[in-house]
Order: C-alpha cells, then sequence, then structure tokens
C-alpha cells in the first residue's frame, strides 16, 4: 500500500503546519495548565508529600494539612498500640503572625517538628543537620522562597505572636499554599501557640510502619475506635489527594482548568480543521480520480483520518519536547510544577482526540470528490 | 438518429434512450436527448463535438460516473441501471480506467507510486502492483522516469503517467476526456499513439471525448455530437474487423 497520507504529510509539510502547530500549542498549553495546577496545588500536601510517614491521624474531616484542628494526645498512644505501627511523631501547627526589621505582619504557618534525626515529618525535604539546627530554643527556617517577603537573612531575628525567634537555616521547595511555611521544633512550635485550648493537645500525629504497603488495612482499621476522642486516621497518599483536591476545588481553580482547557481544545479544533479541510479540497481532484478508478469513499476517508492522526502525534512531540524543556527552565527558577504521568496522558490524550475530531471534519468536505466534475 | 453497423459483434458499452438534464437555478436545459449508442470492444472510438454538446456527460454516464435521468446503460453485459453508489465504484475499480484534460496526480508521489496507489485497492500484493505499475510505466515510455514527482516531469509525461495510471489496471473500458488538449503538439500525438496502441494491443475499449481534430485520424470509428445527439457515426480503419464507411 503506498503510504500516501504519511507521502503527502511530508511532501507538503507547509500546508499541515498550522495544523500541527496548533495540536502542539493545544497540548503544550494543557500541559503547562495542568502542571501548574498540580504544581501549586501540589504545595498544599508539601507537608504530606514532603514526609515519610505513611499514616497521618487528625481532627475527622479535616481536608487539607492547613485545617486541622487539635486531637486528643492520647491519638498517639492508640497508634502505638497497633502491631503494624513501628513509630509515632507529632506534628503541631500554629498559625502565627511574623513582624520582620521591617516591620508589618505577615501570615505564617509554624510547623512544628521532630528534631530527631531520624524523624519521618519533612524528611524528604530537610537535610539532618539543618534539622539539627532547630534544636536551638526558638530557632526556626524559613524557605528560599520566602526569603523576599519576609526580609530576613540566616542569622537574622524577627518576631512570630509577639515571641522572639532566629532564623537558622533556609529550606528549598516548602513554598506554602495562601501563606508561608516556617519551620520550628516541636518545643518552639509550642511556645509560640497562644490559643490556651491547644494544652495537651496536637493537631496531627503521623505514624510510620514496619510494612507500608499495609497502610491501607491499618488505617482502616485504625479508624474504627473513637475512645481516645475523635479522631481520624488516612494513609499519606489519601490525604495529599484530599489536601490537593480540597485546594483545587475550592479555589475554583479546576472550573477553571476545565474552562481553559474546553477553550484551547475548542481553538485547536476550529484551526486543526480549517488546516486539514483546506488540504483535502487542495487534493479534490486526485481524490475524485482515485473515486473514478474505483477507490471507495472508506478508503479515502482513511487516508484522511490518517493525516490527522499523523498531525495529531507530530504535533503533541513537539507538545512533549518543548513542554520538557520549559519544565526544566520553570525548576529551575523555583516556579512549582508538578505533573504525574496520568495528568500528562490525559492532556495527550486530548490533543490527540482534537486532532481526530478535526479530521473527522475534514473528512467531510469529501463529499466533494466528485468524479463526474472531473468531465469538462 | 443514425447508428454504424457492428462490424464486430462483441458489445462493450450500450445505451438506450439515455436523458439527462441539468437545473440551474429555474432553468431545466436538457443535455442528452433520448439518446442510443453502441461501443465495440476492442475500438478506439471518438467523440467529437464542439464544448456544451454534451459529450462529457454522455461519457459519465456510460462510464457509471453519473446515473442518466432516463434510459437504460449496460457495460460488458451488466446493466448499471439501479446500482448504488458502492456497486458502481465496485464495477470501476474492476472494469474501468480514466484518463481526463488535468492529469491530478499527486503532487507528493513520485509516478511509479501514482500508478501503484490505485492497484494496492484491488487486493494485489506489494510486489505485484509494483511489477505492473513498472510495466504500464515502461509501455507508456517512461520507464526511466519512475522516481520522478509530478513537478519534474512535463505536461506529456504526466499524461503518460495518467494513462499508466488509468491501465495498469488492465481494464476492459478506458474512458478518456480531453486527453490532449492540454498538451501541445509533440505530446498531444505521442498521447493519441499510445491510446491507440492500447486499444490495438490490450483489446481495450477505448472511448475517448475530444475535439481535437489530430485524434480523427487514429480513431476506429468517429462519433460527432450535437446539442446532445449523435450526428453522424464514421468508421474510418478497415481495422480490427474488416469494415466500411458508413456514413448516415
Amino acid at each position: 500500500m503506498v503510504a500516501l497520507a504519511r507521502k503527502t504529510l511530508r511532501y507538503e509539510w507547509r500546508r499541515f503546519l498550522p495544523a500541527i502547530l496548533a495540536v502542539g500549542f493545544a497540548g503544550l498549553l494543557q500541559l503547562l495548565q495542568a502542571a501548574l495546577v498540580l504544581g501549586i496545588f501540589g504545595s498544599a500536601s508539601i507537608y504530606i508529600t514532603g514526609s515519610t510517614a505513611q499514616l497521618w491521624a487528625g481532627y475527622p474531616g479535616s481536608q487539607s494539612v492547613s485545617l486541622g484542628r487539635p486531637i486528643d494526645q492520647d491519638v498517639a498512644m492508640r497508634l502505638r498500640m497497633d502491631p503494624a505501627v513501628s513509630k509515632v511523631e507529632p506534628f503541631d501547627w500554629v498559625d502565627g503572625d511574623w513582624r520582620g526589621a521591617r516591620g508589618g505582619g505577615i501570615s505564617v504557618f509554624v510547623c512544628g517538628i521532630d528534631t530527631a534525626p531520624d524523624a519521618m515529618m519533612f524528611a524528604r525535604v530537610l537535610s539532618p543537620a539543618l534539622r539539627e539546627r532547630l534544636k536551638e530554643p526558638d530557632a526556626v527556617i524559613v524557605d528560599q522562597a520566602d526569603i523576599g517577603s519576609l526580609g530576613v537573612h540566616v542569622g537574622d531575628s524577627a518576631r512570630i505572636n509577639g515571641r522572639l525567634v532566629r532564623v537558622v537555616g533556609v529550606s528549598h521547595g516548602l513554598r506554602a499554599l495562601g501563606g508561608v511555611n516556617v519551620l520550628a521544633s516541636l518545643d518552639t512550635a509550642r511556645t509560640l501557640d497562644n490559643d490556651p485550648d491547644d494544652e495537651g493537645r496536637m493537631i496531627f500525629y503521623v505514624a510510620g510502619l514496619h510494612n507500608p504497603s499495609q497502610a491501607g488495612a491499618v488505617a482502616r482499621r485504625l479508624n474504627g475506635a473513637s475512645t481516645f476522642g475523635p479522631y481520624a486516621v488516612w494513609t499519606a497518599r489519601d490525604f495529599a489527594r484530599r489536601s490537593q483536591m480540597y485546594w483545587i476545588l475550592d479555589t475554583g481553580a479546576g472550573a477553571g482548568v476545565l474552562f481553559l482547557a474546553g477553550i484551547v481544545f475548542l481553538v485547536g479544533a476550529v484551526i486543526t480543521s480549517q488546516t486539514l479541510v483546506a488540504a483535502v479540497v487542495g487534493s479534490i481532484r486526485e481524490y475524485a480520480t482515485l473515486n473514478a478508478l474505483g477507490v471507495g469513499m472508506g478508503p479515502l476517508r482513511r487516508i484522511v483520518m490518517e493525516q490527522a492522526f499523523w498531525v495529531g502525534a507530530i504535533g503533541l512531540l513537539g507538545s512533549v519536547l518543548l513542554g520538557l524543556l520549559l519544565f526544566a527552565l520553570a525548576r529551575s527558577h523555583d516556579v512549582p510544577i508538578a505533573l504525574d504521568p496520568l495528568a500528562a496522558l490525559a492532556c495527550l490524550a486530548l490533543g490527540m482526540a482534537l486532532a481526530i475530531v478535526s479530521g473527522l471534519a475534514a473528512m467531510r468536505s469529501l463529499r466533494r470528490a466528485d468524479p463526474a466534475s472531473l468531465l469538462r | 438518429m443514425s447508428m454504424a453497423a457492428p462490424p464486430s459483434p462483441v458489445l462493450a458499452l450500450q445505451a438506450r434512450d439515455v436523458r439527462k438534464s441539468f437545473v440551474s437555478g429555474r432553468v431545466r436545459s436538457s443535455v442528452l436527448h433520448d439518446l442510443s449508442l453502441d461501443v465495440y470492444a476492442g475500438e478506439l472510438t471518438l467523440i467529437s463535438g464542439p464544448s456544451g454538446c454534451g459529450k462529457s456527460t454522455l461519457l459519465a454516464i456510460l462510464s457509471g460516473l453519473q446515473p442518466p435521468d432516463a434510459g437504460r446503460v449496460s457495460a460488458l453485459g451488466e446493466s448499471l441501471d439501479g446500482l448504488d453508489r458502492h456497486a458502481l465504484e465496485r464495477f470501476r475499480l474492476r472494469h474501468t480506467g480514466f484518463v481526463f484534460q488535468g492529469f491530478n496526480l499527486f503532487p507528493a508521489l513520485n509516478a511509479l507510486e501514482q500508478v501503484e496507489l490505485p492497484l494496492s485497492y484491488l487486493g494485489l500484493g506489494k510486489d505485484e502492483a509494483r511489477r505492473r505499475a513498472a510495466a504500464a510505466l515502461e509501455e507508456v515510455g517512461l520507464g526511466p522516469r519512475t522516481h520522478l514527482r509530478p513537478a519534474e516531469l512535463s505536461g506529456g509525461e504526466k499524461q503518460r503517467v495518467a494513462i499508466a495510471r488509468a491501465v495498469a489496471k488492465r481494464p476492459e473500458l478506458l474512458f478518456a476526456d480531453e486527453p490532449t488538449s492540454a498538451l501541445d503538439a509533440a505530446n498531444g500525438q505521442t498521447v493519441i499513439d499510445i491510446l491507440h496502441t492500447i486499444a490495438r494491443t490490450h483489446g481495450t475499449t477505448v472511448l475517448c471525448v475530444s475535439h481535437d481534430p489530430r485524434l480523427v485520424a487514429h480513431a476506429d470509428r468517429v462519433l460527432a455530437m450535437e446539442d446532445g445527439r449523435i450526428l453522424s457515426d464514421r468508421r474510418l480503419e478497415p481495422a480490427p474487423a474488416p469494415a466500411k464507411e458508413n456514413l448516415p
């Protein structure tokens, strides 16, 4: 079989270029917006994804780490009693008001974490040496991305909730959503907490398991009891997703993403289908000749659809290559981006769907391939 | 209506009382008026006449590209009346070749691929299709130029590729619509010779529509048309069967 679709695409590439670019840019836009949204809202779950704990215990119905409410300290005991649990660690969360040398208040989230070298909280983003420095009283660590807005450098002092703290280090990749993350030891965090109701209570407990693959089963088992006051246990995976989804839906970003995806799809499909229609019409006499020679409409339609497929494939290859380049650029500039394979695949599938829909539209113009019109 | 007496008994195409009219706006213009015609196998039959006389419409109806408004058409003993589009496509795929005034070649394909393309839809294997395509190109004298694309071929060469594409299927019927009118004298002559040879050597029935007077000398039979009717029907050469001049 002569590969008419591919040969035409290669020989007349200029004619198909607008369609390839339309599919390529549509794919790229979908990829970038998905990566940005997932990256930005992924920071809502950085507490979970940056830690090595497999289970999270908090107040029932907590939609996100930042929305935790105090639970009884005895919950830690309940977690430890389970034979599958290897260790338990508290995670404190204090809403603070930061006042630096420049004055003016900034809302900060103080994360009280264990300072032991093998602690689970932020084990993925905090080096043991940096964690060690939190052992000093009133020591805090701020993120590189927030240095500017907080107006401090390592060694500077500031006030949180009126209490003096000292910046002992700078972390990376702990940018928060809707505020600024400040890391402190559990003791320091406790001293910064002005709410007397929080006495004897903790916001979250995280747990490590002997066998991480049992996380789901253990979480279900631990959720059964209520002897230790209201609490709920989630696997880290579930809780991270819960946090992200909460933010994506709560901020309306989800609807925004879908809306933009629809617009990109529409614009891309219009350009692509018009280009493909023009390509079909440009070869209409040749198609009509094939039809005169007895080649049916079915095989002719297949040629058009094959062209649409290749336009999609080439365009999406371009989006992937350009996307990788832009992702690398974004990473090097601390722009929060994240893309899981499923989301990436969905974006590419949408791009291919665009090409196929355009092909179907172009296929209709094959009806003009009437061989009798060649007799003049 | 005048009809030539059949010198050869094998009928390739037959039209009986064929009528066709076109509507443009509110005006209905009749193109063919109850036309009847027999075309015999293995001959080069030329239909000539001024433009607008209905000769192209007649070709379209005889070749199964267009249905008549009324009347009966049969080709190779098979009635084309009432066949649906798919059946007509199947018939054309198996039995007919076409050469148009425009060459209608795909710009992206070289000469060999142009000829090979329709063959692959006949269900021929790749090697067989390639072999037949090469042979057809050889026959029209393009053997050494099979790897050139239309942009690298002259008008005459392009028309020869189009002829090769039409005959590589080995059709019993070859329809040609003004095959020489876009060509200069020399190339026109070459194309005429090729059509003539095809009718002679392959026994193909060639029905050619043209107002090119050069073609007349090469035709076995010349039909003159005007206003949707056949005015004259002449037999020119004593080949392939013994024939006599047959004037109305």
